[in-house]
């Protein structure tokens, strides 16, 4: 056995580099969040200075100006997409991972392959496609590509996770006489939980922030999303800098809230359905 | 039975349509771009057969890119997905408290949640010479200040620094759930045979998390190359061209100089670059094999 | 368990909304040119997420007769947009048979969504667009209406409209394709206090200027305020500086695509002179935003900026106690170039060779874009259009000086990295930044664009399309 004092060393030193990390990370944030409680005039003295009087004028400014219109907008754009992003990707890594069909690592490379591609690339031939199937500034326009822009990534995490579940459990499964769908909705599903959390997270993420597509394929203001909201506030010449500030955190918001409600979840998740045998 | 057959492929066919449909069908529309001269509002294509791609080789930035998406990719192996995993190790160790355990996986998380936009704005701020946080933070200790984003040799590395801190808690959360689906009996078996931590987390944590370690090199890779909006929403290629990447001049090709058929050339091969670096892998770990 | 449960009901229960919503978008923002769809879909847009649209299809009556111009432009941020928008509503008043469709998007962003929608069947009525090769490669694919029948026909319209501003909108064949929405020039700004407490007349002469700033830093004052982390900023001062130091007909062949070479001395001339500057510029420029560096001006940080007359209004904002004024560029001796020219050009709209109703939009910008509402302009934003006379009424100072320069000056220019072929602009650009950093010297820097200038020449000849 190791001595006690050894271990308790390393068990300090290494709390301490995760608290050193935390630092790292929280640092610049706090610069950010004391810096867009100022007035500009303060911002431009004296960045490490506290505010002498908060400024919370900013962020109902920023509210004000871009955000609220476009709010309502986001969200709808990325729970449909997120919720189709997930069905269309897991059943792909079902069919990929769990029945050795022939071809499956031809059709694994040609999804893995979807992820390479840049997305401004694909603007102009975009543009037409979309216009050719009328569906040019529309909700559509983007939740379509959003969804086919994310399965190869989404694909890619659930296979690794399918790969990984025994197939002990399925056959048990088929000997009871489960068809394949309800194998998916009974065994895998409940299984991979943190997975299609994991999932959820990464590209609710993707979603909510993709702006080169937003920008370009919806017109109407009706439709627009956050990120183009935010844009209002880098005018030409000038960038309203403590009120931009004020903006970033609101639409930054919305995920950091929803990420720490979701990982206890996902904790629960983890510790609850894992693999028992 | 035929149908039988037919079950896994109906499960697979809507994501592969989608896919196919709004992601290959630009590439190949692109790829055809790639051999002719034409702008995205121009009524007529010339075609000028390989001088695209003469071009593009050719072209004097073509050695600086490689030079900035490689580093990024190199950097970022190191730091996100190294650094990353042994971080996913270090939380998923006994030295970390149950409670902490999630409290840290979640702070260095975070980051990934902001926009890029939004993470490149911050950064110009923080990286400002003259009322920055950096600076004024050396100021504060009567060191030498820097220009950081404006020095023509350091601001590539200011700009990868700023991506390992916003995904490097991104990998480690991948590789936290991948960890902790790790039989525990495998890990108590180990330490029943008298392994150390450090020994179990090489010989049985590493190899069974195999998968994702994979995937997460794979997407670093492929991100490295796609590299676009961290570099414009900061320095936009500058000072000069020092930071200039692919995915930057892809898009200046098509909407500066209305060079669509650069930009495809330049799509082309940011395509290809990245699904070669990743069949390698694939094939090198040979994944997925049952 | 319960999470399949729970996302087959979250599925359906979006689905249900999407499809909703969708429909009841679908009708309305379909593109402008359905006049009869978007007359069934009034009502219902109401009920989506967000609330009315604000492309005003909440007319009720007979939309079906209305004629939709769509309207794009780049200034979404207020006043500005508060003020298009209200002009284009107080119009459609006066005009019950017109209705805008208006879209807009910043600077950058812009410059993209141009580019993809432009030449399409969704291509504006009536955009903005910057004068010089930006527009004209839009002119070289017939996207343009020619204005100048228009002008020739009402010559009251055309005397009412500034000549010196009106020429940065015609093209070498005569062609007029833009009228200027907001006037513009480069100017020195400059704090009356500091130069007052450390005895500084304004500079006439390069060598004055010197001078002064040597004074300032000598009294620990950051002479000149400038950031060029944008890299246009350094090229504002290059643009200047060619024009004083490279004679005009060489100028000219130089920035025209096929035919430049830029072997003049001059050229390396006004990169020395730049380089004069430098010293007494913020330090690290290429590390700071141009906006930061007036930023600090305005905050009396600093004592000169050479900034834009649409500046005004955000010095104003950002420092509002400061006291400054106005100076030329300073004369430079012996310089073989053009030194009446003032660095400028102003920004307009232009129409679509493809629109419906040319006769209603041209109608429109001479509305627009004259006198009554450019009184109103300066007033309320602090911008100028090319009518004349709009300064009535107008009490602050700085504007009527400012007008008065833009509105006088003999000769205006482009600016350099509008007026030059894209892949020599942004040789230009890169150059200016190293040499700002001091990666490079002149001489090395003009062998980069001549190189540049050269390749041009062939790729320009070889693409009858784009460049």
């Amino acid at each position: 056995m190791k001595s006690v004092g050894h271990h308790n060393i390393s068990k300090v030193l290494l709390n301490l580099l995760c608290i050193l990390l935390c630092v790292i990370i929280f640092a610049p944030l706090c610069w950010i969040i004391l810096n867009s409680l100022k007035t500009n005039q303060e911002l431009f003295k004296d960045s490490l200075a506290m505010p002498q009087i908060v400024q919370l004028g900013n962020y109902i400014k920023a509210w004000k100006l871009g955000l609220y219109r476009y709010f309502g907008n986001s969200v709808l754009v990325s729970a449909v997409s997120l919720v189709f992003i997930l069905l269309f990707s897991s059943l792909l890594a079902y069919g990929l991972t769990r029945f050795r069909a022939k071809g499956s690592n031809i059709i694994f490379i040609i999804i893995l392959g979807g992820m390479a591609l840049s997305e401004q690339v694909a603007l102009v031939p975009l543009y037409k496609i979309l216009k050719a199937f009328k569906i040019y500034n529309t909700y559509f326009a983007v939740i379509l590509p959003y969804i086919a822009f994310r399965i190869p990534f989404t694909v890619f995490l659930m296979r690794a996770f399918f790969i990984s579940i025994p197939m002990e459990l399925e056959e048990a499964a088929i000997m009871d006489g489960y068809n394949s769908l309800q194998i998916f909705t009974k065994i895998i599903v409940p299984i991979s939980k943190p997975i299609f959390a994991s999932c959820a997270i990464v590209n609710l993420n993707f979603v909510w922030n993709e702006f080169l597509f937003a920008n370009v394929f919806l017109n109407n203001k009706a439709l627009q999303t956050i990120p183009i909201g935010l844009m209002t506030f880098k005018g030409d010449l000038k960038i309203d800098y403590t009120t931009t500030l004020a903006g970033l955190v609101i639409s930054s918001l919305p995920l950091i809230i929803l990420f720490f409600c979701m990982s206890k979840q996902f904790v629960k998740g983890l510790t609850a359905g894992a693999v028992k045998g | 039975m035929k149908t039988k057959k037919m079950v896994p492929y109906s499960y697979m066919l809507p994501g592969l349509i989608m896919v196919l449909l709004f992601v290959y069908v630009p590439v190949i529309m692109n790829i055809g771009y790639s051999f002719f001269r034409l702008s995205s509002y121009s009524s007529s294509a010339i075609f000028v057969g390989l001088d695209n791609y003469r071009r593009f080789f050719t072209d004097k930035t073509f050695p600086v890119m490689l030079r900035n998406n490689g580093l990024y990719c190199i950097i970022s192996l190191i730091v996100q997905v190294g650094i990353g995993t042994i971080l996913a190790l270090i939380i998923d160790s006994s030295a970390i408290g149950k409670k902490m355990k999630s409290v840290y996986r979640n702070i260095y998380f975070m980051p990934s949640l902001i926009s890029l936009v939004a993470v490149g704005l911050m950064f110009t701020f923080i990286y400002e010479p003259n009322l920055g946080f950096l600076n004024a933070l050396l100021k504060m200790f009567n060191l030498k200040t820097r220009a950081w984003l404006g020095d023509s040799k350091m601001a590539i590395y200011c700009i990868i620094a700023m991506s390992q801190w916003q995904f490097t808690g991104y990998i480690t959360l991948l590789m936290t759930v991948a960890f902790q689906n790790v039989p525990e009996d495998y890990v108590e078996a180990a330490a029943i045979d008298g392994a150390g931590p450090v020994r179990r987390a090489i010989s049985i944590l590493v190899p069974q998390a195999k998968e994702q370690l994979l995937v997460c090199s794979i997407i670093t890779i492929i991100g490295a190359f796609k590299l676009y909006t961290e570099v414009y929403s900061t320095t936009a290629g500058g000072p000069g061209n020092s930071t200039q990447v692919f995915g930057l001049f892809l898009y200046q090709q098509a909407f500066l100089h209305d060079d669509l058929g650069m930009a495809a050339v330049t799509g082309v091969f940011i395509f290809v670059i990245t699904v070669v670096l990743s069949i390698i892998q694939l094939k090198i770990t040979r994944s997925g094999q049952q | 368990m319960k999470k399949g449960l729970f996302e087959k009901a979250v599925v359906l229960v979006l689905s249900g909304v999407m499809i909703f919503s969708l429909s009841a978008c679908g009708v309305s923002t379909s593109t402008g040119t359905d006049a009869a769809t978007a007359a069934t879909g009034t009502t219902a847009t109401g009920t989506t997420a967000t609330g009315t649209t604000a492309a005003g299809t909440t007319a009720a009556v007979s939309s079906g007769q209305k004629k939709i111009i769509k309207f794009f432009h780049r200034f979404p941020d207020e006043p500005y947009n508060s003020f298009i928008e209200g002009k284009l509503h107080e119009y459609e008043a006066s005009h019950p048979d017109i209705q805008f469709d208006i879209t807009s998007a910043q600077n950058q962003d812009y410059k993209e969504k141009i580019k993809v929608v432009v030449g399409g069947e969704d291509t504006p009525d009536i955009f903005f667009s910057w004068a010089g090769d930006f527009t004209e490669r839009f002119i070289r694919e017939n996207l343009i209406l020619d204005l100048k029948p228009y002008l020739d026909k009402d010559t009251e319209w055309k005397n009412s409209l500034l000549e010196n501003q009106m020429k940065i909108y015609t093209n070498s064949e005569g062609m007029v394709y833009g009228i200027p929405f907001r006037l513009d020039c480069k100017l020195f700004f400059y704090n009356t206090e500091l130069f007052a407490q450390n005895n500084i007349e304004i500079p006439k002469t390069f060598d004055d200027l010197l001078a002064a700033c040597e004074k300032l830093k000598a009294a620990g004052i950051t002479p000149i305020a400038f950031g060029n982390q944008e890299p246009w900023a350094g090229l504002h001062y290059m643009g200047t500086l060619n024009q004083i130091c490279v004679p005009d007909d060489v100028r000219e062949k130089d920035y025209n695509p096929t035919s430049g070479e830029f072997t003049d001395p001059g050229y390396v001339q006004a990169m020395q002179y730049y380089q004069k500057l430098l010293p007494y510029m913020t330090d690290n420029p290429d590390g700071v935003k141009p906006d930061m560096a007036r930023g600090t001006f305005a905050m009396g940080q600093a004592a000169i900026y050479y900034g834009e007359l649409i500046e005004i209004p955000y010095i104003k904002a950002d420092g509002p106690s400061l006291k400054f004024g106005l100076f030329n560029f300073p004369q430079i001796a012996n310089a073989k170039g053009n030194q009446e020219i003032l660095t400028g050009a102003p920004e307009g709209f232009v129409i679509s060779s493809k629109t419906k109703y040319p006769d209603e939009c041209v109608e429109f910008l001479k509305w627009f874009l004259g006198k009554d509402v450019g009184t109103e302009q300066c007033q309320q934003i602090g911008w100028f259009n090319a009518a004349k006379d709009t300064t009535n009424g107008l009490t602050d100072q700085s504007l009527i000086d400012g007008y008065k320069v833009v509105s006088e000056a003999k000769e205006m220019s482009a600016w350099l990295d509008n007026a030059l072929y894209s892949t020599v602009s942004e040789e230009y650009l890169e150059d200016v930044s190293e040499l700002t950093n001091n990666s490079v010297t002149p001489e090395e820097a003009m062998k980069k664009i001549q190189a540049k200038a050269k390749e041009a020449q062939s790729l320009v000849k070889s693409g009858t399309t784009s460049q």
